[in-house]
């Protein structure tokens, strides 16, 4: 995997949210390349005062037109100027980063799990797992109604199912109570969301085998050797993969800014993650130390 | 078509009878390269060669003066060609860098992490992250946060121990042209001198910088940069061991550097780097606690960038070796700021993070402001900003300490 620093061009912005905003570039370099679950590190124009690019999950890819979309929230000045941004104005993007989701060539069912922005970590991953014909489920969680992630942003094939905190829309609860419906059907399970989800699926996925009995996938006579922890292999067998969202220096694995405690030390979101599976995160430390996002 | 024709050739020393019908390529690069080939002769490959060779700068002083042709646009009387300048930065012990601009500690990993979208070859140093006798994990998330121009940081030193470090990256460092200086940290004397004493003779290690701003956990946590004596003591030990190029980085969290500085360079220093980051911290969104899983962070970036300068100028007067500056460059402007003040070389840091092309960029701009300025060499616009006299003390009230 090769990054590189390009300046993408924005074809359209379009704010599909209150307050969140789908902006479409052209970035051709970077659009064939991209893995789901993969990021770009954008740098805001205002550099004087805002001296960090900032990492975005790169949502979807076109890879016959070189179209790439981010899908993010206004939060503070950055993501303010950048949905000030104008069709036409370009952007300096460093990228693909990371390592991107892992599906297993033999995985048929496929569970998405978002909570609120965590959506557009894992849009991509929808279009990867249809593409080779998998069954794709999307649960997702949010506040209410008004937050809900338009349908028509999926792939008519997914089957989408929503849970809202104050029951406006939905299962009236957290998206999390939907999981246990769809853990028997799936072979794999992909998240992205606030930590405490992500804690309470990791939490859910170390329990399923004894709970439901059931097989791993690949499981040959004897089993063979278990996998490196931390490696594509060892992720693919695992059941559930998360993809953790963490405050960025240099999103290439200088800096070792944006480290999470896993269970075998600490890991770079920019380099090991963004996606790791959950067995390898240390989720007590994780969430203990976790404060809000940029 | 005809009017055409006449207007190409209409150059004097171009031969007036236009040459026999040539492939594209090859007239265009004839044209490029240097003067066509005299007439008659055949036109094969040879003339193209001279790629506009330089004579070379004559010694310090002298700007040798190129004959203008062969760049894009006509160079104004007393202009000299970029490529002839002279960056070459003595940090002394040996160690000439190619160019001054460095790539400061923390912010660079080892070196490869970049490599896909920097031109390693063409940074002046590269200053590795700390490195500490035995691994460390570092400090809890999350360890980064954006300020006003500027950011916080508390790694604390995560790395693999330097045994780990030499091993991985020492090859590799071998076979670059760039010199690599190991940024070394410990928390007692005995550490320092024990990574030290690893580092001495490894191919690829082109000298040490060595990171005084950490807790002397044998001193009751005190910082080693905070105390002229602990600062001394701690590059006296090193220098005992060690004939590689040793750089001191000093802390601006003092209230008085100066003493720092000339005990360090009595100590045996080769040269000083200034300044690492400036302590500070910042609150969570909902102000429950601080942010930082550390509770402190050093400040970096642009904000910092009035300190170091001042640092830097106090520096400068008081010691006669070479001092590297650092803080908040971001642009062609904060490197001469820092030379005017005395610096001879600098580092380039958080401004990587955003813009990991700056450092090289700013080699090739440096050479141009040169050029344009008719230096044949960086070194007069070193210590323009310094008064005349050296070393106005404080004690004149000619200053304003908060």
């Amino acid at each position: 995997m090769t990054m590189r620093l390009v300046d993408a061009e924005l074809l359209e912005s379009r704010e599909i949210l209150p307050g969140q905003f789908l902006q479409h570039y052209h970035a051709p370099a970077l659009a064939t390349a991209a893995r789901a679950g993969q990021f770009v590190h954008v740098r805001t124009g205002d550099w004087s005062g805002l001296v960090l690019r900032r990492p975005f999950t790169i949502n979807t890819v076109d890879r016959a037109t070189g179209v790439l979309s981010i899908h993010f929230r206004e939060v503070g000045r950055g993501t303010a100027w950048m949905s000030r941004l104008r069709a036409g104005e370009q952007l300096s993007m460093l990228g693909p980063l990371g390592q991107g989701f892992q599906l297993d060539p033999r995985s048929r069912h496929v569970l998405l799990v978002a909570g609120g922005l965590g959506v557009a970590d894992v849009r991509m991953l929808a279009d990867e797992a249809l593409a080779d014909g998998r069954q794709v489920v999307l649960l997702y969680g949010c506040r209410a109604a008004s937050e809900v992630y338009p349908s028509s942003l999926l792939p008519d094939e997914v089957e989408y199912l929503v849970a809202t905190e104050d029951g406006s829309v939905g299962h009236h609860g957290l998206v999390t109570d939907l999981v246990t419906d769809y853990e028997a059907w799936a072979d794999q399970a992909f998240a992205c969301g606030p930590l405490p989800m992500l804690a309470a699926l990791a939490r859910l996925a170390a329990g399923r085998k004894a709970r439901l009995g059931v097989a791993t996938l690949g499981r040959k006579r004897g089993g063979g050797r278990p996998a490196v922890i931390g490696s594509p292999a060892a992720r693919r067998k695992a059941f559930l993969q998360v993809a953790l969202e963490q405050h960025m220096g240099c999103a290439v694995g200088a800096c070792l800014g944006c480290a999470v405690w896993g269970v075998a030390g600490p890991q770079r979101v920019c380099r090991e993650g963004p996606v790791f599976a959950a067995d390898e995160i240390d989720w007590e430390a994780t969430v203990g130390g976790a404060t809000g996002k940029r | 078509m005809k009017a055409k024709k006449r207007v190409v050739t209409s150059g004097k020393e171009r031969p007036v009878e236009k040459p026999k019908r040539r492939p594209t390529t090859r007239t265009i690069r004839s044209a490029l390269v240097g003067p066509k080939p005299a007439k008659g002769s055949r036109p094969g490959p040879p003339q193209v060669a001279a790629p506009a060779v330089v004579p070379p700068v004559a010694a310090l002083g002298g700007p040798a003066l190129v004959p203008p042709p062969a760049g894009p646009r006509a160079r104004r009387p007393g202009e000299l060609d970029p490529a002839a300048v002279d960056l070459r930065a003595d940090l002394g012990r040996g160690l000439v860098l190619a160019n001054p601009v460095l790539v400061a500690s923390g912010t660079f990993g080892y070196g490869v992490e970049y490599a896909d979208v920097v031109d390693i070859g063409r940074l002046g140093a590269i200053c590795c992250k700390g490195t500490t006798l035995n691994p460390r994990l570092g400090n809890p998330p999350p360890r980064v946060t954006e300020t006003p121009a500027g950011m916080l940081n508390s790694i604390g030193l995560q790395n693999p121990g330097v045994d780990a470090v030499l091993e991985r990256y020492a090859p590799l460092w071998a076979g670059w042209s760039t010199p690599v200086l190991v940024n070394v940290a410990g928390e007692s004397i005995e550490e320092y001198v024990g990574v030290v004493r690893r580092l001495e003779g490894v191919p690829g290690v082109a000298g040490i910088e060595l990171n005084i701003s950490c807790p002397n956990v044998g001193k009751g946590g005190l910082q080693f940069a905070i105390d002229a004596e602990a600062a001394a003591a701690v590059t006296r030990a090193v220098r005992r061991v060690t004939e590689l190029p040793l750089i001191v980085k000093l802390s601006p969290n003092v209230a008085d550097v100066r003493p720092i500085a000339t005990a360090i360079a009595a100590a045996g220093a080769d040269a000083l780097s200034a300044i690492n980051t400036l302590s500070g911290m910042a609150l969570r969104p909902d102000r429950t606690g601080p942010f930082l899983g550390n509770t402190y962070g050093g400040l970096s970036g642009p904000a910092i960038k009035p300190v170091a300068l001042r640092i830097v100028y106090e520096v400068t007067q008081v010691v006669d070796i070479p001092v590297i500056a650092i803080g908040g460059i971001t642009g062609l402007d904060d490197v001469l700021d820092f030379l005017a003040v005395g610096a001879v070389a600098v580092q380039v840091g958080t401004a990587i993070f955003a813009d990991p092309g700056l450092p090289v960029r700013l080699v090739d701009e440096l050479r141009r402001q040169c050029a344009v300025d008719g230096h044949g060499s960086y070194r007069p616009l070193i210590g323009t900003a310094l008064p005349r006299r050296p070393g106005a003390p404080s004690a004149r009230g000619a200053e304003y300490r908060p």
